[in-house]
């Protein structure tokens, strides 16, 4: 064979664009919505979102109920399902993102495509963040709905324009989509799936319990307060009006801080895993 | 063109890639042939940014793989048939890989036309063979229309319709005047593909010359295999005794 001086193309393909950063979110969105696993966790936070605030709400007439209505027993009612179960489904959703494409290889033309990298990691937190928060809004929105006339009987009922109640629903599923951030965070670090899932449990769930029952003073064990899950239970609370943002010694944390605490547990993990993703090999 | 300047790559003490120089060339296929961990999937990784080199530069047309601005229009990778996701269709695999560069649906399914393909476009990865694997690696190679084509052991699994059509690709995207890279095992395959060889071993430069001039250098029998295996006699790390020296009945 003959060699040529220079390098030409066969064909032509006009406007060669590299990876942007809108291309890398389309390509993260495809690989979400291309896989049914995924569709499915997503859908499991809808699903276990109505699920318990519709069981909460029919039986709610047995378990005691307040004499007038609540804004923060109504809220306890619709948002505990989409907390406690989006919040893991979120999570080992996230971690997925990152440690499904190590398992499978994936990685490798994902990073060929963006050898920059931290795009790619950047564009999987956007996607997964806000494919877990809608799912949740859908879950904590659409549980007030559902349970609006079963509150409405019991003459228990609120609207959406009370006050903190927006507020509190909107918080719930940020939440979510932190807990999603928290587990690609630590899947990034991890790169495995069974260490991400176990170590994401144990960040989110495990550690407030061990620092409740540490054989110290009161306000040390308050230290759990500021945990992601308690977090999260802040965040769908209404801000009360006190005007205390964090008060460790009587253990309270406003809705304010939750939202603080949470991003600060998502975006310190995810940046740990940005630097192990950055350095070194694939 | 694919330059390599004091290129190496240690993991701890042990060194995979000692401090190589090459230049593969535009407009000829050039085979990567060595030993099982001679270093050949280590150097191709450096060359797409993917493995950090400990010292020194691989660049392809003058740059570094990441510093491209379209780096899968500049260079088309096939490293591992199986990196593909199961659960995924072949379809939708390619067609994530394209979304970052703005390749539209089209070119995916003219890729996966052109490596055969286009009738299980819709099925799940999980279900392919190797050699369908292969084709997917190679259609995601293709994707930009890139200069540059490296594959690692592209036909491996394949079959001897599939092996000919690989190397009738090769071919004729070198004789378009493109860089191919190429590594295989299988001799007599590269004998029938490769112009030109670089042979790597215990991560050094064995042999660097058009095929012919190789398997001459090496071996009275004119077989690639003999040169092959006369070259790497003394860098292989694992060896049963048997293989020395079988190359003496052909």
């Amino acid at each position: 064979m003959t060699s040529t001086a220079e390098n030409k193309r066969a064909t032509f393909i006009p406007e060669p664009e590299g990876p942007d950063f809108g291309g890398i979110v389309r390509s993260e969105f495809i690989k979400l919505t291309s896989l049914r696993s995924s569709i499915g966790l997503l859908l499991s936070i809808v699903v276990f979102g109505l699920g318990v605030s519709a069981a909460l709400a029919l039986t709610m007439a047995d378990a005691g109920l307040p004499a007038q209505p609540s804004v923060s027993f109504m809220l306890d009612q619709i948002t505990l399902g989409t907390v406690l179960f989006g919040q893991l489904i979120a999570a080992v959703l996230g971690v997925l993102m990152i440690t499904g494409e190590y398992a499978s290889g994936t990685m490798q033309p994902t990073l060929i495509a963006t050898p920059s990298r931290l795009p790619v990691l950047r564009a999987k937190a956007v996607v997964i963040f806000v494919a877990t928060t809608a799912s949740a809004l859908v879950a904590t929105f659409g549980s007030w709905a559902a349970t609006y006339p079963l509150f409405a009987a019991l003459d228990l009922e609120i609207g959406l324009a009370a006050p903190g109640v927006v507020l509190s629903l909107v918080g719930a599923s940020v939440y979510v989509g932190l807990s999603a951030i928290l587990g690609l965070g630590i899947g990034t670090l991890l790169r495995n799936v069974a260490a991400s899932v176990a170590t994401v449990i144990s960040v989110m769930l495990l550690l407030p319990i061990v620092l409740s029952v540490l054989p110290a003073s009161q306000t040390v064990r308050n230290i759990q307060l500021l945990s992601m899950s308690k977090a999260g239970d802040a965040m769908s609370n209404p801000p009360e009006s006190q005007g205390v943002f964090v008060d460790l010694v009587n253990g309270y944390i406003s809705s304010g801080a939750g939202w603080v605490i949470a991003v600060v547990w998502a975006v310190v993990f995810l940046v740990i895993g940005a630097f192990r993703l950055r350095r070194g090999d694939a | 063109m694919i330059t390599a300047h004091a290129l190496t790559k240690r993991y701890g003490s042990k060194v995979a890639v000692d401090a190589v120089d090459f230049t593969v060339e535009p407009g000829r296929v050039t085979g990567f042939l060595g030993p099982n961990g001679a270093g050949k999937s280590t150097t191709m990784r450096m060359m797409v940014g993917l493995d950090r080199p400990t010292s020194g530069t691989v660049k392809v047309n003058g740059r570094r793989y990441q510093e491209h601005r379209a780096p899968i229009r500049e260079v088309g990778v096939l490293l591992d048939a199986k990196a593909a996701h199961r659960g995924r269709t072949a379809y939708k695999h390619l067609l994530s890989i394209a979304a970052t560069h703005h390749i539209g649906s089209g070119r995916v399914r003219e890729v996966l036309d052109l490596v055969g393909l286009d009738s299980v476009a819709g099925q799940r990865v999980g279900g392919f063979s190797l050699g369908m694997g292969q084709r997917l690696g190679i259609a995601a190679a293709l994707l930009g229309d890139p200069a540059t084509i490296i594959l690692d052991e592209p036909v491996n699994g394949l079959d001897p319709e599939g092996v000919r059509w690989v190397r009738t690709l090769m071919r004729g995207l070198a004789a378009e005047g493109r860089t191919v890279l190429l590594s295989s095992h299988l001799m007599s395959e590269m004998a029938l593909t490769a112009d030109h060889l670089i042979v790597i071993g215990r991560g050094r430069i064995l042999a660097d010359g058009p095929l012919d001039d190789v398997v001459a250098a090496s071996t009275q029998t004119g077989s690639l295999e003999d040169a092959y295996l006369a070259l790497t006699s003394g860098e292989v790390e694992y060896r049963s005794s048997s293989t020395t020296g079988t190359g003496a009945h052909r």
